[in-house]
């Protein structure tokens, strides 16, 4: 039986095939990662060393460069906070300072618990509704402070973010 | 290839550039990313030319020389250009006293960097006495921010063996970054993240360990700022004296060179600096050479006790008590890191005075393990290492150990003389492949020590024998024909334990080596019996309630001290002892509150004795405070009274400004800081006084200046004045003392900076004051400070300092309480 690392490794590996095997490919190789598995976790990065001589301090440091990567699992629910221009007038900034002060992480963070990430987002697009907040994709419209709570309780489960 | 450099006519090698070109014809331009041992990057910009038909101006690093080229270096353009690039690069470094306007006073006043537990200047930065961006600053006559400048707020870490890193210092100019990948021929750190937040650092924030770092140093020796350090060498400053020798912690030889100052060796690192020694030659010579507890003078048993006695006194008992033990019955061992000269007169003292065949010569294991038994019968022996069990010695009629450090054996030993080794000596030495090496001596062995040659050959003569007039190991080798003994530095390739430190020495003459270089202990290591990181763990009454890092390096800590509390009055402070054996450090009382029986402190960290404090967390106990101590300050009405206050000073007026107000003074409040993000207390004392003005030595929020510009400014505009009361650093109350002085402005100065004992026993604040000696501890701390002996107090300071150091010195990580943000804020 194959645990699950392997099975890890053995993506990798998928992966490594498809790219020339040169420095070039580091980033596109990175992408390739980040899309199978969600993340560039340790044990990625280490077998990416093994396999390209590329040292993990180096390819961490490359991906750091890019806001693209993320280096832990996706939380479960993406929070993403409107801070457009029409937002921002409206008050999107509060709106975030709230989003943080609640859930307890800065902005482009995932909660301790796993349960949320955080994102600051240019426009969503839909700035007749503004402040806006988008969890998984549905858009909660003309949020204030007061309403946060309620928006996050609703997908916590029993989490307790009073 | 000719080219015109400034209008000299230079020659240049193939493949050099337009930089290295004029610096190899003594024309100077400024670098910083640029490094002798490593290739252009063109990161920092400073070293922009003019060069005839090129646009711009292009980076003399990455140009390379070509024939005919005609190049500028030091228009008024490219000076303007340089300056604002440096100010910008300083927008992100604690960058103050660069553009201090006393920095020439300062620089007399203080010539050395004050040890602080976070840099924010160079006044508290251990890179000092041989920064190149300090070096820089000067030559562009850089002199003013454009903006006021950031800091970061990165924590200190220290918590690496060997090595420190602040990266509030780092200009990312990559340096650490191209050195490590060179070395180690694979990255351990490399820029992370972007734009501000772009920091050294390793993959996914772990420790230098974890990411392979093999603790070679380079990247600390090549980093132009006090970013990276040496934790052992940091405070020592620039070496006096550098003297190369060879490494004889294991076989493979390691050339040396060897960084002394005040006759000690403070830092060590490979003479061919592009291959890398291992950790032992690059950082443990130092701290095994200056361990405290080194032997330093005969001893010699007396009954049950060990007693001092001199030289020539322990050699006469020697040897009339060995001359009882001729013939096979005595028996001397050594182990073959002795050198070639020591090991000859072991020999032929042995066979030809002592008349015994037992020389016994132990060749090291791989681990640098000696070990060796005596044979049976003897009677008598001499031990030049901690090589045989102890239970060897009970058979023994004499016992003579001949050592660099105690040990179980040596303190059973009948006689203990104390060995000079390493650098202390002379001598010859042959490395694994039977090429000898030579010793150069770099340092003075402790107190009477004494080199391993002169002992035996001084015993044979006081034995009567004939053959040891020997002067010199030099003499030595010369009968014995050693010559051509060379330094190894044409290393082709790095010792083994270079690239796994796993494979590096424990022992060296039968000491475990880790037990002297305390950081050695955090690495990994094939030795079973490895010894525990040290931890000092203690137990006192005193409680800390709260522990904030307010401003860089200022902390400010709640203690239950209910006694003090009780009494505690304006002016007066406390001594604090974190545990048994931590010295008794002053700190002004900063606020107290009876009836919660706690008192506040602003506590900076600076050295030994306050670095232990600050580690503490909320929570913990401290094992003494003793207080309130010193005679209070007289509260009068003055009229208006002026409070000039900088570092931990600004905490510690905020007493007297209630007082003086409740007293019906009108009070001013002068606060001095190096920059706006040094500041703390604002709001609190704005509440309190009735003036409040704040002053920043790089002019980044109000007043640029000291204190006493502000200060100044007012009396010049015919302000009144009743009474100026500086509480800071002697450098900045000495400065305001000066310049009142011509106002006729009474003028106090608090002295509790420099004090010991705190009940005048020990004399160490002894100052003078109008031709009076006092003690600022019982008399003080407030005395008039335009009759102050600031010379004699400056030197005062000093001699206390070089202790100081001493106590410093320990590569191990520095241990913090720190429960990761809850209770402590620290930034640590
Ligand atoms: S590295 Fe240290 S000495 Fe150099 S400029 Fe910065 S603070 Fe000053
Ligand atoms: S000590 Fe050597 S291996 Fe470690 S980070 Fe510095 S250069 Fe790299
Ligand atoms: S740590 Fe030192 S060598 Fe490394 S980038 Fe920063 S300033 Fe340069
Ligand atoms: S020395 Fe040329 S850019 Fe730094
Ligand atoms: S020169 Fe350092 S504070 Fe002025």
């Amino acid at each position: 039986m194959t645990s699950s690392r392997d099975k890890g490794l053995s993506r990798i590996a998928d992966i490594l095939a498809k790219h020339p095997a040169n420095r070039g490919s580091l980033i596109p190789v990175l992408q390739d990662i980040q899309q199978d598995f969600g993340y560039l976790s340790e044990e990625a990065v280490a077998e990416l060393e093994r396999r390209m001589g590329i040292s993990a301090n180096e390819i961490y440091g490359v991906a750091t460069f890019y806001t693209q990567f993320r280096f832990s699992p996706p939380g479960e629910h993406t929070i993403l906070s409107c801070q457009g221009t029409a937002c921002h007038v409206r008050g999107g900034r509060q709106i975030l300072t709230e989003l943080e002060q609640r859930l307890g992480v800065t902005a482009g963070r995932t909660t301790a618990d796993g349960k949320f990430d955080l994102e600051r987002v240019a426009c969503i697009g839909c700035c007749a509704l503004a402040p806006v907040v988008a969890v998984d994709g549905k858009v909660h419209a003309q949020v204030t402070a007061k309403k946060i709570p309620s928006i996050i309780s609703r997908y916590a489960g029993e989490g307790n973010f009073s | 290839m000719k080219l015109t450099i400034d209008g000299k006519s230079v020659i240049a090698k193939e493949g050099q550039t337009v930089l290295e070109c004029a610096l190899n014809n003594d024309i100077s331009i400024p670098h910083l990313c640029t490094h002798s041992q490593l290739s252009a990057f063109g990161a920092c910009r400073l070293c922009l030319v003019e060069i005839d038909g090129i646009r711009g101006y292009p980076t003399s690093c990455t140009t390379p020389a070509a024939d005919a080229m005609v190049v500028r270096t030091d228009t008024q353009a490219l000076q303007n250009l340089r300056r604002n690039i440096l100010a910008l690069m300083m927008l992100e470094h604690p960058s103050a006293c660069l553009v201090c306007s006393r920095r020439e006073l300062c620089e007399q006043f203080r010539p050395e960097a004050e040890r602080t537990g976070r840099t924010t200047g160079c006044h508290t930065c251990s890179n000092k006495e041989i920064c190149e961006v300090r070096a820089l600053s000067e030559e562009l006559g850089f002199a003013e921010l454009p903006v006021p400048p950031a800091y970061h707020e990165r924590p200190v870490e220290r918590s690496e063996p060997f090595m420190d890193r602040d990266l509030n210092l780092c200009i990312l100019c990559g340096r650490c970054v191209r050195i490590c990948k060179h070395h180690q021929g694979r990255a351990v750190i490399d820029f992370v993240g972007r734009g501000s937040q772009t920091h050294i650092g390793q993959a996914f924030g772990n420790s230098l360990l974890d990411a392979g770092c093999q603790f070679c140093g380079a990247c600390v020796d090549v980093c132009p700022t006090g970013s990276l350090a040496d934790r052992y060498a940091k405070w020592y400053g620039r070496p006096e004296a550098v003297a190369e020798s060879t490494c004889i912690f294991c076989d493979h030889a390691c050339a040396l060179a060897l960084g002394t100052k005040n006759g000690k060796v403070t830092a060590a690192q490979a003479v061919d600096e592009n291959v890398p020694v291992c950790v032992l030659g690059r950082f443990a010579v130092p701290e095994f050479l200056n361990g405290t507890d080194r032997l330093s003078t005969p001893h010699m048993r007396v009954g049950q006790r060990l007693r001092q006695i001199p030289w020539e006194q322990a050699l006469e008992m020697v040897a009339g008590k060995l001359r009882q033990f001729a013939g096979d019955g005595f028996a001397l061992v050594c182990d073959t890191t002795s050198t070639l000269e020591d090991r000859h007169i072991f020999k032929k003292f042995t066979n030809e005075v002592m008349k015994s065949t037992n020389y016994i010569e132990i060749e090291p294991d791989a681990h640098g393990v000696s070990r060796g038994s005596l044979p049976a019968g003897t009677k008598a022996a001499l031990l030049t290492g901690n090589f045989v069990d102890l239970a060897a010695l009970k058979e023994l009629g004499l016992s003579i150990v001949q050592d660099c450090y105690p040990t179980p054996v040596s303190q059973r030993a009948d006689v203990v003389l104390p060995a000079a080794v390493l650098a202390e000596v002379e001598g010859t030495i042959l490395d694994r492949s039977g090429r000898k090496r030579p010793l150069h001596k770099a340092c003075e062995p402790p107190g009477q020590a004494k080199p391993e040659w002169w002992i035996i050959c001084r015993l044979a003569e006081a034995m009567g024998a004939e053959g040891f007039e020997y002067e010199s190991a030099e003499a030595i080798s010369k009968e014995l024909r050693i010559s051509n003994a060379q330094l190894w530095v044409d290393r082709v390739e790095a010792p083994p334990a270079a690239t796994d430190f796993k494979l590096r020495r424990t022992h060296f003459r039968g000491h475990r080596i880790d037990e002297k270089v305390r950081g050695l202990r955090e690495l990994p290591v094939e030795d079973p019996c490895a010894l525990e990181p040290a931890q000092e763990k203690h137990e006192g009454a005193f409680g800390i309630l709260e522990k904030h890092e307010i401003a860089p390096n200022v902390h400010e800590i709640i203690i239950q001290a209910p006694e003090v509390a009780k009494k505690a009055l304006p002016g007066q402070f406390v001594i604090a002892m974190v545990d048994e054996k931590s010295e008794r450090v002053p700190y002004t009382l900063c606020g107290w509150d009876a009836q919660a029986g706690t008192i506040t402190l602003v506590v900076l960290e600076k050295g030994q004795s306050s670095r232990k404090l600050i580690l503490l967390s909320a929570g913990d106990k401290l094992v003494h405070v003793v207080g309130p101590l010193g005679v209070p300050l007289d509260i009068e009405l003055y009229g208006t009274v002026v409070l000039a206050a900088g570092c931990y000073g600004i905490g510690g007026i905020v007493p007297i400004v209630e007082a003086m107000k409740d007293a019906g003074n009108r009070v001013v409040v002068v606060t001095e800081a190096r920059s706006h993000y040094l500041h703390y207390y604002k709001k609190k004392l704005q509440g309190l006084c009735d003036e409040f003005v704040e002053t920043t030595i790089d002019g980044s929020v109000g007043v640029k200046g000291h204190a006493i510009d502000a200060i100044a400014e007012k009396l010049k505009a015919g302000e009144k004045m009743d009474c100026v009361i500086a509480v800071g650093c002697p450098f900045m109350m000495m400065v305001t003392a000066q310049e009142t002085k011509p106002f006729g402005v009474k003028t106090l100065a608090a002295l509790n900076p420099i004090m010991l004992d705190g009940t005048g026993m020990c004399g160490a604040c002894r100052v003078t004051v109008g031709n009076q000696t006092k003690f600022a501890c019982v008399d003080g701390p407030f005395f008039d400070a335009h009759l102050i002996d600031w010379d004699e107090l400056r030197d005062r300071r000093a001699a206390y300092s070089a202790q100081e150091i001493h106590s410093l010195g320990r590569t191990e990580a520095v241990v913090t309480g720190h429960s990761g943000g809850s209770g402590c804020k620290c930034l640590h």
